[in-house]
Formats: C-alpha cells, sequence, structure tokens
C-alpha cells in the first residue's frame, strides 16, 4: 500500500519534486486511506448488551432483519448474562439492554440515584422445557416431582416411573437467568441440590441429555430440536407455543431502555416488539411472540 | 569485553541524562526484573486486598442467619432432609420391588428405545430430507385433489376454470418428481438402517441376548417403514409389563402402605417448619433492607439532586422520606422460634412412633425377591438408627438455640475452610464452604499426577541415558510441543472425543470389574484427571530430564568402571542421585495441574458436591468441581465488593497458598539435596 500511494504522489507532480514533497505526498496519501472507512462507517451504531437468551440468537437475527428491512444502522450486541443489561445501561455503554429475568430493586435504585429511570419493555415469551433422553421411557412429570429431582430429594428414576438408574440432574451455572428463574418457577424458590451439575449453556446440557440416558435438564425452546432428547409435559401440560401461559415453567422476556427510547433505539425497538416480519423471526428463533 | 572496545563504546554512547549506553542497557534489564517483581507484589497486595473483606462479612452473614432464625430452622430441617432421603431409599426398594417380575421386559424396552435413538442417528440426514419431500408431496397431491373437486363440482365462472386447469399438470408434475425420489430416500434410509443395526456400534452397552437382539433389530426396521403405530413387538412388551405391575401392586400393597406411611410420617414436622421458615425469611430480608436503607435513602436522595424536573424531586425526596431505618424485629420473632421448640420435640415424639410402626409393617429383606430392593432396603435399615440419633441432636440443639448468641469467629472461619456446601445465588442463605471444590481439585491433580509421572519419568529417563541423538531430537521437542497446545483446545477434545471414548469403553460388558465403570457421566473426574495429565508431562518431563543431566559426569563413569551394567548404574545411582529435582519436578507439575482452569471448567462436570469416597477408587466416575473452576464460573457474574465476589478471591487466595507453598518446597528439596549433588 506504501508503494502504491507513493507511485500515485509521484505521477502526479512533476518529476523535478525534490524529497521533502514526495514524503508529504506520501503521508497524504495515507491520510486519506485511513479516513475511508471512518467516513463508511457514519452510519448509526447501536449498542446492545445482556442476557445470552436473547443475546446469542433473537436479537442478532432481529438486527439482520431490521436491517434487510432498509433500515441503514449497525449493530454491537454483547451477550454475557443479564446483570450485565444493567450495568451497561447505567454506564452509558448501551443503548438497550436485555434480560431474561425482570429487574430487581436493587438495580433499579442504582438508575434512580444516577437521576435515570429505567424502563421495561416485554420482548417475548420463552417456555423453559424440561427434557430427558430419547430412551427414557417417562413422559410427564408434575411440578412437585420435577422440585424433587432438581433440588436432590428424588435421585432415582424409578421413583418417578421409569427403569431403576441414578438421575443426572443438569443444569446452568449460576450466572444464567434460566437458573434462577427455573428456581423460581419449577422448584418453590428451593436450593438446587449439590448432586446437581453445572454446566456453561443451554447447548451442553442439551448435549448431556441427548446422550446419558439418564439424564434430565432444561433448555429454551430454541434448544428442544437438538439431537437425542425429548420434552417432558408438565403436570399434563405439553411443551405448546400456543399454550405458553398453561405450562408452568414459562416467562417473559424484557428489554430495557433508560427513559423511553428516541431515535435508532426507538424506532428499532417498537419494530422488534410489534411488526410481523419481527414476530416471525421470534418465531424461528424458537421464542414465542407477544400476541397483539 | 577489551577495554578499548569499551571506550569507544561508552565514547559513543554519552548523552541521555549522563549515562553511557551500557548503563543505560544495564538499568533497563534491571528495570525489566524489579518491574516483574513489583508487578507480581501488586498481584498478592490486590488478593489480600480483596479477599480480606470476606472474613468479617461472612462473619456478619452468619451472624444474621443465627439472629434471624434460619440456623433454628436449618436445625429443625436435619430431621426432614435426613427423612426424604430414608424415604428415597424405601421408595426406590419398592419400586425396584414392584419391577422384579419384568425386569428384563423393561431392560428391552429401555434397549430398544436407546438402539432406535442411535439408528435415528445415522440416518438423521436423508429423514430430514424425506420428510421435507413428504411434505411437499402431501400438499401438492391435497392442492391437486382440491382443484380437481372443484373442477367437478358445478358451474365455475370461467376464468377461475381456466386457471385451475392450468395449475393441474403443475401440481401433478410435482409429485411425479417427488414420488421417485421418496422411494429412492425411503430405500437409502431402510439401507442405512439395516446397515447401522448389523453393525456393533449401536448395540454398545445393551447387554441383549441373539434372540433379543434380534427382536429388537426387527421391530426398529419396522418402526422406520411405519413410523405412525408401534410396532406389535414393542406394545406386547409394554402390555406384559404393564399387566405384571397391575399384577405385583395388590400383593405388595402392605409395602406400599408402610413405605407411604414412613413417608408421610414427616408431614407435622414439616408443617411446624413452613412457618418458621417464611418468618425467618422474612427477617433476614428485613434485616437485609434496614442495612441497605441508609444507602437507598442517600441513593434517592441524591436523585432528587440530579433531576431537574421538580415533580420528579418531589416524588423522590417522598420515597427518601418513607424509607425506614430502624433496627428488624429480633428479639421479638425470636420469642415465637423459642416458643416452637416444645412443639418441636413433640412432632419428633410423634414422628419416632410413627416410623417404628412403618418400619414393623416393613416386609423382612429375605421376602424380597429383587437384589436391587434388598439392598436399598438394607440400607435403610442400616442407615435408621443414625437418624434417630440425628433426631436426638436436632431436638438438643433447637433447645440450646439461642439467637443472640455471639456467632465465633473462628467457626465462621472454619465454616469457610472445612464447610461442604457452597451454595451462591440461594434464596434462603449463601454458604461458603470450600471442601467441595478443595476436593475436587485434589482428586483431580492426584489421578493427573498417578497417571503422568511414570510416563514424564520414563521418557526423561530414556531421552536422557539411552536415545541416541536422533531420538533425542526427535521426541523432547514432541513432548515440548504438548505445551503449545491451547487448554480450552484440550478441553474440547475432551467433551467430545475422549468423554465419550471412555463412556464407550466403560459400557463393555468384560470391563464391568473396573471400579467405578460403566460410567454415567462423560464429564467426570477420571476424564480431566487424564487430560490434565496430559498437560502436566511437558513440565515434569523437562525439569526431570534436567534433573538428569545435572548428575556428574563423574558417577556413571565410576559405576560403570566398577563393572555395573548400564541399566544399574541409571536405576542404581543416576536416578537416586537426581531424586531430589525429580520430586522438585512433580511439585512444579502439581503446582502446574491445580492451577489449569479451562480443562477443568469443561470437562469435570460442574457438581459442587464432595465426591462420594465410600465407592473406593469408583469415586473418578463422578462429577466434581474445582476451585479454579468456580472462580472462572462465577467472577463474571458477581457485583464487584459483594460477599460471593469476596469468597472466589478466598478460594483465589486459597489456591496462591497452595502453588507458593508448592513451589517453595520444591525450591527446599533442590537446595537441601543438591549439595550431594555436585
Amino acid at each position: 500500500m506504501m508503494k502504491g500511494a507513493h507511485q500515485w504522489g509521484a505521477t502526479n507532480h512533476q518529476p523535478q519534486l525534490n524529497n521533502k514533497m514526495k514524503k508529504r505526498n506520501v503521508l497524504l496519501s495515507l491520510l486519506v486511506i485511513l479516513a475511508l472507512p471512518g467516513l463508511a462507517s457514519a452510519q448509526y451504531k447501536l449498542m446492545i448488551k445482556g442476557s445470552d437468551t436473547l443475546g446469542a440468537k433473537l436479537v442478532p437475527q432481529l438486527a439482520e432483519a431490521y436491517k434487510e428491512a432498509g433500515n441503514d444502522v449497525s449493530f454491537e450486541i454483547t451477550a454475557e448474562g443479564s446483570s450485565t443489561c444493567f450495568t451497561n445501561l447505567l454506564a452509558g455503554t448501551s443503548e438497550l439492554g436485555m434480560s431474561s429475568r425482570g429487574h430487581k430493586d436493587k438495580e433499579a435504585d442504582k438508575f434512580t440515584a444516577a437521576g435515570k429511570e429505567l424502563v421495561q419493555h416485554v420482548a417475548a415469551w420463552d417456555m423453559i422445557a424440561v427434557i430427558v433422553n430419547e430412551a427414557c421411557p417417562v413422559d410427564d412429570l408434575s411440578l412437585e416431582q420435577i422440585e424433587g429431582i432438581f433440588t436432590g430429594d428424588i435421585t432415582d428414576w424409578s421413583e418417578v416411573g421409569g427403569p431403576a438408574g441414578e438421575i443426572s440432574a443438569y443444569t446452568r451455572n449460576t450466572s444464567s437467568g434460566t437458573y434462577k428463574t427455573f428456581q423460581e418457577l419449577a422448584m418453590n424458590k428451593r436450593d438446587y441440590g449439590s448432586n446437581t451439575q453445572k454446566m456453561a449453556g443451554n447447548e451442553q446440557i442439551a448435549q448431556e441429555v441427548g446422550t446419558n440416558p439418564n439424564g434430565i435438564g432444561y433448555v429454551g425452546l430454541a434448544y428442544t430440536k437438538a439431537e437425542g432428547i425429548k420434552c417432558l409435559s408438565v403436570d399434563g401440560n405439553e411443551v405448546d407455543p400456543a399454550k405458553v401461559a398453561d405450562y408452568p415453567v414459562s416467562r417473559q422476556l424484557y428489554y430495557y431502555s433508560v427513559g423511553q427510547p428516541e431515535g435508532e433505539a426507538g424506532k428499532f425497538l417498537a419494530w422488534a416488539t410489534s411488526a410481523a416480519a419481527a414476530g416471525k423471526v421470534v418465531e424461528r428463533v424458537g421464542f414465542i411472540p407477544l400476541k397483539k | 569485553m577489551d577495554s578499548g572496545k569499551q571506550r569507544r563504546f561508552a565514547k559513543r554512547g554519552k548523552g541521555f541524562l549522563g549515562l553511557t549506553r551500557a548503563d543505560a542497557i544495564r538499568y533497563f534489564f534491571g528495570g525489566n526484573a524489579s518491574l516483574a517483581i513489583f508487578i507480581l507484589l501488586l498481584i498478592c497486595v490486590f488478593l489480600f486486598k480483596e479477599a480480606a473483606g470476606f472474613l468479617p462479612g461472612h462473619h456478619a452473614g452468619l451472624t444474621k442467619w443465627r439472629r434471624s432464625g434460619q440456623e433454628f430452622v436449618d436445625i429443625l430441617n436435619v430431621a426432614v432432609d435426613g427423612h426424604t432421603r430414608l424415604g428415597s431409599a424405601l421408595n426406590i426398594g419398592y419400586f425396584a420391588e414392584l419391577n422384579a417380575t419384568s425386569k428384563a421386559e423393561q431392560q428391552q424396552l429401555f434397549s430398544y428405545r436407546a438402539v432406535l435413538q442411535r439408528v435415528k442417528g445415522t440416518v438423521r440426514g436423508p429423514a430430514g430430507r424425506l420428510k421435507k419431500l413428504l411434505k411437499e408431496f402431501t400438499e401438492a397431491g391435497e392442492k391437486l385433489a382440491e382443484a380437481e373437486q372443484d373442477l367437478a363440482g358445478a358451474d365455475l365462472d370461467p376464468a377461475r376454470q381456466a386457471s385451475l386447469r392450468a395449475a393441474l399438470p403443475g401440481y401433478r408434475a410435482v409429485i411425479a418428481e417427488v414420488e421417485p425420489r421418496i422411494a429412492m430416500l425411503e430405500e437409502r434410509i431402510a439401507e442405512g438402517v439395516a446397515e447401522a443395526l448389523a453393525g456393533d456400534e449401536v448395540w454398545e452397552g445393551q447387554n441383549l441376548v441373539a434372540d433379543d437382539r434380534e427382536a429388537v433389530a426387527e421391530a426398529i426396521c419396522d418402526q422406520f417403514e411405519a413410523a405412525e403405530q408401534k410396532h406389535p413387538w414393542v406394545a406386547g412388551l409394554e402390555d406384559f409389563v404393564r399387566e405384571k405391575k397391575a399384577e405385583r401392586t395388590p400383593q405388595l400393597a402392605g409395602f406400599k402402605e408402610a413405605v407411604t406411611a414412613f413417608r408421610n410420617a414427616i408431614r407435622p414436622v414439616k408443617d411446624l417448619i413452613s412457618p418458621l421458615r417464611e418468618a425467618a425469611s422474612e427477617l433476614k430480608q428485613q434485616a437485609i433492607a434496614a442495612e441497605s436503607a441508609p444507602k437507598r435513602k442517600a441513593a434517592l436522595l441524591a436523585g432528587a439532586e440530579a433531576t431537574n424536573d421538580l415533580a420528579e424531586r418531589a416524588r423522590k425526596l417522598a420515597a427518601a422520606e418513607a424509607v425506614v431505618v430502624a433496627a428488624p424485629p429480633y428479639d421479638e420473632v425470636a420469642e415465637g422460634f423459642y416458643a416452637e421448640t416444645a412443639a418441636f420435640e413433640a412432632v419428633v415424639a410423634d414422628l419416632r412412633k410413627e416410623i417404628d410402626a412403618a418400619v414393623e409393617a416393613l416386609p423382612a429383606t429375605g421376602e424380597l425377591a429383587d437384589p436391587s430392593a434388598r439392598e436399598n432396603l438394607e440400607r435403610f435399615r442400616n442407615s435408621l438408627a443414625d437418624y434417630r440419633e440425628s433426631l436426638d441432636r436436632a431436638v438438643a440443639r433447637a433447645k440450646d438455640w439461642r439467637h443472640d448468641e455471639p456467632y465465633p469467629q473462628v467457626k465462621s472461619f472454619l465454616v469457610f475452610l472445612i464447610g461442604k456446601e457452597w451454595i451462591t445465588n440461594s434464596s434462603w442463605h449463601d454458604f461458603y464452604g470450600l471442601m467441595p471444590l478443595f476436593t475436587g481439585s485434589l482428586l483431580i491433580s492426584m489421578i493427573a499426577l498417578v497417571v503422568s509421572v511414570p510416563f514424564a519419568l520414563g521418557a526423561a529417563i530414556y531421552v536422557n541415558q539411552m536415545a541416541s541423538r536422533r531420538e533425542q531430537n526427535l521426541i523432547k521437542p514432541a513432548i515440548e510441543f504438548i505445551q503449545a497446545i491451547p487448554s480450552v483446545v484440550l478441553g474440547f477434545f475432551g467433551i467430545m472425543v475422549l468423554g465419550t471414548l471412555l463412556r464407550d469403553v466403560s459400557q463393555v460388558s468384560w470391563l464391568a470389574w473396573v471400579p467405578g465403570f460403566p460410567l454415567q457421566e462423560r464429564l467426570n473426574i477420571l476424564n480431566a484427571g487424564l487430560l490434565l495429565a496430559f498437560m502436566a508431562v511437558p513440565t515434569i518431563f523437562t525439569l526431570c530430564e534436567d534433573a538428569l543431566n545435572n548428575v556428574p559426569q563423574a558417577y556413571a563413569s565410576g559405576a560403570l568402571a566398577l563393572g555395573a551394567t548400564r541399566m544399574q548404574t541409571i536405576l542404581r545411582i543416576i536416578v537416586p542421585t537426581a531424586l531430589s529435582g525429580i520430586i522438585a519436578a512433580v511439585l512444579l507439575g502439581f503446582g502446574r495441574i491445580i492451577g489449569e482452569t479451562m480443562v477443568v471448567l469443561l470437562v469435570a462436570g460442574g457438581k459442587i458436591q464432595i465426591p462420594d469416597f465410600s465407592k473406593g477408587i469408583g469415586v473418578v466416575g463422578e462429577a466434581a468441581h474445582t476451585m479454579t473452576g468456580i472462580i472462572a464460573q462465577e467472577t463474571g457474574e458477581v457485583d464487584r465488593g459483594s460477599l460471593h465476589w469476596r469468597a472466589l478471591f478466598m478460594v483465589g487466595l486459597v489456591l496462591f497458598s497452595i502453588s507458593l507453598a508448592v513451589n517453595w518446597g520444591a525450591q527446599i528439596i533442590l537446595r537441601r539435596f543438591q549439595r550431594h549433588g555436585t
């Protein structure tokens, strides 16, 4: 590149140019080259941070669809857990936050203290599917049985109608919003048993359950199509998006903003929560769009 | 360096701050060295500073746990926990006995499902395509039928008729095109299924006799041909199992009743504890709220300052006014707890009676047909005495419990150091007990050492003493190259390859005698230990080789001159002389392993529980968690400065101390023995 710039400088001027002039030309042309990408990225950059439940697939795909719909915005999406949604919003390092749980009072306090207002927007419904290995003959568990299994009260499949065999219960790790949500929705807020195994993510749980005939775990709806697993019905309620309100282990997902979002962030949010195309993306990723 | 050169060097370099170039270089290098020491000190200070707040915070937390009555509830809850475990053993025993008469059939069904799943896995690609084609086919068929019906029906307007007619060939073409492809795919799937069933892979771990295997294979083949209905063989088995269970149920009615009576006996205790639990929980919430109230108030006031909106400011000021900064009513609530001790004693006495009655009604162990049922019942009977004792203790402790007794500082430290529970993000109380993590780390490291030391030492002796130069030039770099493999890559290898391989191998029937086999988990202590052993080999190998190299040549020459064979020289002279270096190498290898994070995080299985050592060597099949793993897993999520955060730093500090001690030990050993060496 250096060389090219040099030649360009040389051919556009008289051959008797002294060395100093040449040097300046080289510098100028370098500057132009460096400035070009800067000019090209003048489009608006929307920063969205928070939950990996939303940030792993849903929001990136929504962003793609949003851009395809003719909006000239670029996105920076970081998914590191619901807690980071609030810390980043507060620090001003993101415009929209994603969270798979509602905010805590403590978190809202911090915004109040900084003279800001935390605003919640419902993004979609999520169902937490309880999954077992395909080879497992059990098809339905009651909420009480699920509580027993994940708190360590029930340790053998024969206690819930399966063949004898020690249960391997796989859970998310403590940083995940799903960990806490499942505890609240399915375990009566009791602590996980010390015999449960904490996995890094949905995929890993699906993988372990899919290869262990005595495994049980829970994953987001998007991951229920993994190999070798099947979903259990809970208290007779199938994992069916149309009946999400009846299924005991379901929850809402949220976007957060500081104040009512305006400008590009507001436009994107309005589109993501109401447009039909966005609803299709939500469905494709495995969540359930809000009913209009 | 000769003096003329030195002078020239010095003359040229004079200029910057009056330093010669040589001086500048000297100070630069010296500066680098001291910077390293400075940064090390900085890390130590940072570690100690962040961890320092843990002990007081932990103590305060435990004090709150006591004062709010959570400790009292946990004391009472011992009765429930022990009872749940016993009831679980009974229940498992009952179901084992219930299933005893149809055990073989259930096993067949289980094998059928497991093998079916594996077979499905082998033909997933074509099956997916077939599904898509079938959908196209039915859609086209439906549209065609619809259009034909419309055309056959009464008077349509001509334009619509024409358009329908025009569409017909399209549908027919789709059908004609798709049909052979469907047939082809179906054939391919059938072939794939037959091939998979003929191979051994899908049958691994299923102990089926030849006849059963044939039946399963046939049922699976049929299942692929007609997916909607159950194969009669499967349906027959299922009916058989159901029938046998129904037949057995009345026979075991007495057993069932005793089990139910036993399990229901705990109800009154639970009913007693449940309101206490809520009261304690609420009190603790109040205590936490009261603690943060001044901060909350300050936050609201600061918020009011910051806003320009008058209404908003007024609202915030009012909210700040409403924050109560008052001590929670510890004494008042505690009175309620004290009042319940007598009631607890009474319900426990009732519980004893009911348990005794239930145990009377249980069938004798000898009467049971199923070995697993006998085993569980035996386990139940053996643990019963312990449970009765724990009830006594619980009653005594409940009577002695005082909410205002200060929590001993030493005890709060011990709760961390030898506590058996690491429970975080809890809605009851967070416990930070190091033991499960410590034992996990230690066990994995020990396995890694046991595996890696023979390999590394053997390789070092061979390379140093026996190998030809060409071999040396090949082996040394190859082993040292292992160090260059990123540990996350090894972790993935552990999940995807080694874990699956270990489990498959463990399910081979003639290996069942190996303790811990068959493995249920892919991610376990053994897997992590083996990977870490692999990672430790280069460290131990290199250091051992150095130690062997340091043995003076005269020793070997002397031994050989006195008529010792090559082997005798190596084993009797060289290795013993280098022993100090070898021990140091092993220690440093241990230091390397115990600090490794990524592999154990991915592969150890993430189970925060002290491994069950009653299984003997079989314990290596269990999942575990480690000190390094927990830091990596939980640091990202915790609030900076919270107790949990500090607890993680404490774990870091423990790790740091272990590494320090190990390195220090290695240095001492080296220094002590080197005197003999030279």
